[in-house]
This record gives structure tokens, sequence and C-alpha cells, in this order.
């Protein structure tokens, strides 16, 4: 078990190390940041010039940073890492299948699992420390205004839990393939339509509609945003990435029998 | 310390590798030789658990493979063809990576001192804190081997260990493998025959995935030589005549003229040496004797001979009587085989 835990814990060490060591991290985290930072003055010019209307105008609308502010630049978040996070994953497996790198993880005594999940692990890492970014923009709500820390906890619980299902996703795609470049566009193409696989809910009947918005991944981001942990949306998540692991496993398997 | 039993293994409708057995004894380096595309790396890829046997076992130091893969691996040093490097990491950096995977729990100080005495062994102290990305062929090699020692493994697999090196670093890595055998126990892949002659105490040749012979180097130039064969050089006179009537000669052939001197090929009867009556009736009749040796196969021509051979699995015993048409010298040029 300890064993097992240092076996984890060197390869996503490794995995971040790399990701910090190439290029990669830093342009997320300067892409992320610029794009983050671009819908954070937006939202907040547009929350500042109502607050103003209010002041001027007569009945003040109730204005609230969590709800006017911080959901919608959350949700906007969601999207960035959508685009982002298949950037991430995409090298993960294909990379080391195609450099011959993998023969050494194959062949050192680690189970498959251990190896899946410390890559996992570090990619989530990464995907924590770009997140860790924004919350200096975060800061400055704290500082000029009063906003609810909660809702602004629960939301970046429900980000980190979104983020790591691409992860686990992206994961799957990279290992079944030593092309970078497929597995980068495949990981997005499935991360999209799983974002807009609610769309086609309007026309079917109800129970389709019913599991549709079910399967939709940002369906269950929302109530995060508001502040609201519900445990409905922790265990799709959690499946959700299980299940990606679980997929990464035994696409990794069948690569070892079939050679 | 390494037994493969009847080992297959195939992709889809390919074999690479046809119930393939042999045994490897603890200390003992084991060559295995044969054309690109003969299922050495196949072998050698089960051999270090990157991906099961279709049929078949292998057992490295006491555990099977496929029920104690974990055991098995610790056990192990692979080098795989290409050195499995991360270009973004140091060589330090990188054995100790390395170093922490195979052996989960040791001390940071153990580990920097492990790197330390694995760089040293394999000569790659000057290029420690450059990246692996940008290191030479040869040194990229070094780095693999030393990555393959880090745990101190009782058994070392080393997939053409000397590929895409210098003469000057083709020497110093065999004479470091040399120096490891004892202590491990080691299986290498070349299709360099040379190597397998200077470096090896048994070979494997394998040949389209089944295993054609298994011998000493010796033992395998000697077997295949069948009928003996001389090679003279006379100078002063037509030989052949003279040559052909010393007892137990089966036959003489002119083979080239150096100036005055003839060069004579010699069919002896098998298992008689005929050395020195050759030498009395040449002296006798007043000629100079420049040269008298047995024509030996070199492991190149037993391999061309071994792995060009129709008939399937034809023992190293059982070949024809060879019919070698130059003088040749073991291990004398690198020449690829096939």
């Amino acid at each position: 078990m300890r064993n097992s835990l240092l076996n984890i814990n060197a390869v996503a060490v490794k995995e971040l190390r790399s990701y910090f060591a190439s290029p990669t991290a830093w342009v997320m985290m300067g892409l992320f940041a610029f794009l983050f930072g671009y819908f954070f003055v937006t939202y907040l010019q547009f929350f500042v010039m109502q607050s103003t209307q209010a002041q001027f105008g007569g009945a003040p609308p109730a204005m609230n940073i969590n709800m006017q502010m911080v959901r919608p630049l959350l949700g906007n978040a969601s999207v960035i890492i959508l685009f982002l996070l298949p950037m991430v994953t995409m090298r993960t497996y294909s990379e080391e299948k195609r450099s011959g790198t993998i023969e050494l993880l194959l062949t050192s005594p680690l189970t498959d699992f251990e190896i899946i999940m410390g890559k996992f692990l570090g990619a989530v890492a990464l995907y924590a420390a770009l997140l860790a970014v924004t919350m200096a923009y975060m800061a400055f709500l704290f500082v000029y205004g009063d906003p609810e820390w909660l809702p602004l906890v629960s939301g970046y619980l429900g980000l980190l839990l979104l983020g790591s299902c691409f992860i686990s996703l992206g994961l799957f795609i990279s290992s079944t393939t030593k092309n970078q470049m497929v597995a980068g566009a495949a990981t997005f193409v499935l991360a999209l339509l799983l974002w807009i696989v609610d769309w086609m809910a309007e026309g079917s009947g109800p129970t389709t509609a019913s599991v549709l918005r079910y399967l939709s991944i940002t369906g269950h981001f929302d109530d995060f945003g508001k502040g609201v942990i519900d445990t409905k949306h922790v265990v799709y998540y959690v499946s959700f990435i299980s299940f990606g692991l679980f997929l990464t496993l035994k696409s990794v398997d069948s690569e070892r029998w079939r050679g | 310390m390494i037994e493969v039993q009847h080992l297959t293994k195939r992709y889809g409708p390919l074999t690479a590798v046809d119930d393939v057995s042999f045994r490897v004894e603890k200390g003992e380096i084991l060559g295995f030789l044969g054309p690109n595309g003969a299922g050495k790396t196949t072998t050698m890829r089960v051999l270090t658990g990157y991906m099961p046997a279709t049929e078949g076992r292998a057992v490295v130091a006491g555990f099977d493979l496929f029920t104690h893969p974990i055991e098995a691996k610790r056990r192990i040093g692979y080098l795989p063809e290409t050195p499995p490097l991360y270009p973004d990491m140091t060589v330090r950096e990188y054995l100790a990576f390395v170093a922490r995977i195979k052996t989960p729990g040791l001390s940071a100080a153990d580990r920097v001192m492990r790197v330390a005495h694995v760089m040293k062994r394999a000569r790659t102290d000057d290029v420690a804190d450059r990246h692996c990305g940008k290191l030479s062929k040869g040194y990229r090699q070094r780095v693999g081997l030393a990555q393959a020692l880090i745990h101190d493994p009782e058994v070392l697999i080393l997939d053409e260990p000397t590929a895409g090196l210098d003469p000057k670093q083709i020497i110093e890595t065999r004479d470091l493998i040399r120096s490891l055998a004892g202590d491990h126990t080691i299986v290498l892949s070349t299709h360099i025959l040379p190597e397998v002659a200077q470096t090896c105490q048994r070979v494997v040749i394998i040949n389209k995935g089944r295993v054609v012979a298994v011998d000493t180097p010796d033992n395998l130039t000697h077997q295949l030589e069948g009928a003996a064969t001389l090679y003279v050089l006379v100078e002063g006179g037509e030989a052949a005549e003279a040559l052909g009537s010393v007892p137990g000669i089966q036959h003489v052939s002119t083979m080239e003229r150096h100036g005055t001197a003839v060069a004579y090929e010699i069919e002896a009867e098998p298992h008689r040496d005929v050395r020195r009556d050759v030498a009395r009736a040449i002296v006798d009749r007043g000629w100079g004797l420049l040269e008298l040796r047995p024509l030996r196969l070199s492991l190149e021509e037993i391999f061309l001979q071994l792995t060009t051979e129709e008939s399937e699995g034809a023992s190293a015993n059982a070949g024809p009587p060879p019919q070698p048409v130059l003088p040749a010298e073991p291990g004398a040029a690198g020449v690829p085989g096939a």
C-alpha cells in the first residue's frame, strides 16, 4: 500500500515536472490567466455599471456579487478549460508511446493502475495550479467588495471536478493512440459533445430528455456555482472520472496484449 | 536464473516468436543473435514483462512474469532498443526518477548514492546536468544502460546495447558488459556477430521466430566445420600434385597466386590432423611453406548458413559441411548479418 502510494506519487511528480519543464504548463497558465482576466474585467465593468445605475435609478435591484459576477465568471472558466485541458492530456500516453518511454514504465515494477493514477493526478495538479492563478483575481473582490466565500469554494470545487472529468476522458483517449493531435482533437470533440448533449433534450420524449439532461456535463456544474454542493452532482462527476480511468486501464491492458 | 519455455507470441495472424525455449544460468552472458525481424525484441519484451506471451512461460529469478510480474520486474534491468529517455529531464533527474519507480521506499540519500554510482559505472558523469534530449547517441545509450543498472538488478536484458555507437564506445560498452557478468545475469541481443564472440558465453541463434542453435560461440564454430579445411601458401613450385598425394587428403584446389607464391585449399578427412604431413611434403621438396592454417568458419558464415537454411529447425550438428570460399578470420569485421 505504501509502495503503491510512493509509485503513484513518483509518476505524478514526474508528469507535473515535465509539464513545467516544457512550455505546456506556462503557455496554458498564460492563456488561462489572460482569458480569465478578460472575462473578469468584462463582468466587473458590467457589475459596477449596474450598481451605479441602481444607485441613481428608482428601485434598486438586488445586487449580489456572487450571483451576478462570480457565478457567470466560473461558468466561463469552465468553457476555457474545455479548450485547454485536451491540450494537457493529449500527450500523457501518446508522447510516451511515440518516444518509447512507455517501455520504461511498463517494465518497471509498477502496476497499470499506479501509472494511470500518477498520470491522472499529475494532470489534475497542473489543472489545480491553473485554477490557483485565477484566485488572484478573486482576491481583488475580497479587497474591494464583500463576496460570500462559500459559493466561491463550491464553485472552484465544481470546476475541479468538471476538469477532472475532462482529464480522465483525455487520458483514456491518449492511451489509445500514438498521435498527439488525434488524441487532443478527439478529446475536445467528445468533451464538447458531453457539453451540448442536452440541447437535444428539447425535441425528444420525456425519458430521453431526462437521460440527456443527466448526461450533460454542464448541467451538473450549475449548482456548484450557486454555492450548492449536491451529492447527486458529486456522484455524477466521481463516477465519470472513475469510468474514464477504468477505460484507460482496459485500454492499456489490451495494448499490452496486442503489442 | 532465466527460464523460457515454449514461448510463442503472435500478433494477429503473424507469429513473431514460435516455441522458443532456453535457459540462462546465474552470472552468464547469453547472446541473442538473429537478423532484424527474427523475434529478438519480441522475446526480450516478453522477458521484461512489457507484453505477455501468447503461449508458454518465462520465469526470471524464480518469478513467473505472468503471475508475479511486479516481483520479477524488480529484479530486471532493461535497456530497450531505443533508450527510454525523457528529453526534458536532466540525466541526474532522470536516473533519480527511475530509481524511484524501480525501488520505492529508497531513502533520498540512498537514491543519490545509487545515481552517482551508476553514472560513474556507465561513464555519464560529465553529462549529469545535461538534458536527455540534448545528448549524443553514444551518451543516450550509456544513460540507458545506467538506467538499467540503477536498482542493481539480478538480471540485465539489453536490446542491441552497442547499436549506433562508434568503435571506441563499442569496445567500452562491451568491457562494461563483461565486467557486469558474474554479479548479474545478462541477456543481450545483437545482429553483430563479433560482438557475440567477444562478449557472450553462450549464443542463441534465432531466425524467423525459431531457435536454430544454442551453444558456445567456439562450439558453434567447431561443430559446423565438418571436414577439416586447410589453407596453405607455398612458394617455389606447383604443389597441387604433391599435396594431393599426402595421405588423408581428399581434395586440393588452387585458390590464388600471390606473386611467386600460390595458395591452396585442402580438404582433409574429418577428424584427421594432416598438418604435419602437409608441411613435410612441401619442405622435403625444397619449397617454401609460407602459411599453413585451418580454415575456420567465422560466426558470420555459421550465422548465414543457419539462417538461410530451408529445412526448419535444423540443429547445429545436422548442417551440411560448409564450403568456405575465403580465408575466414573469426571476429574480423563488423559485418551485419542478413
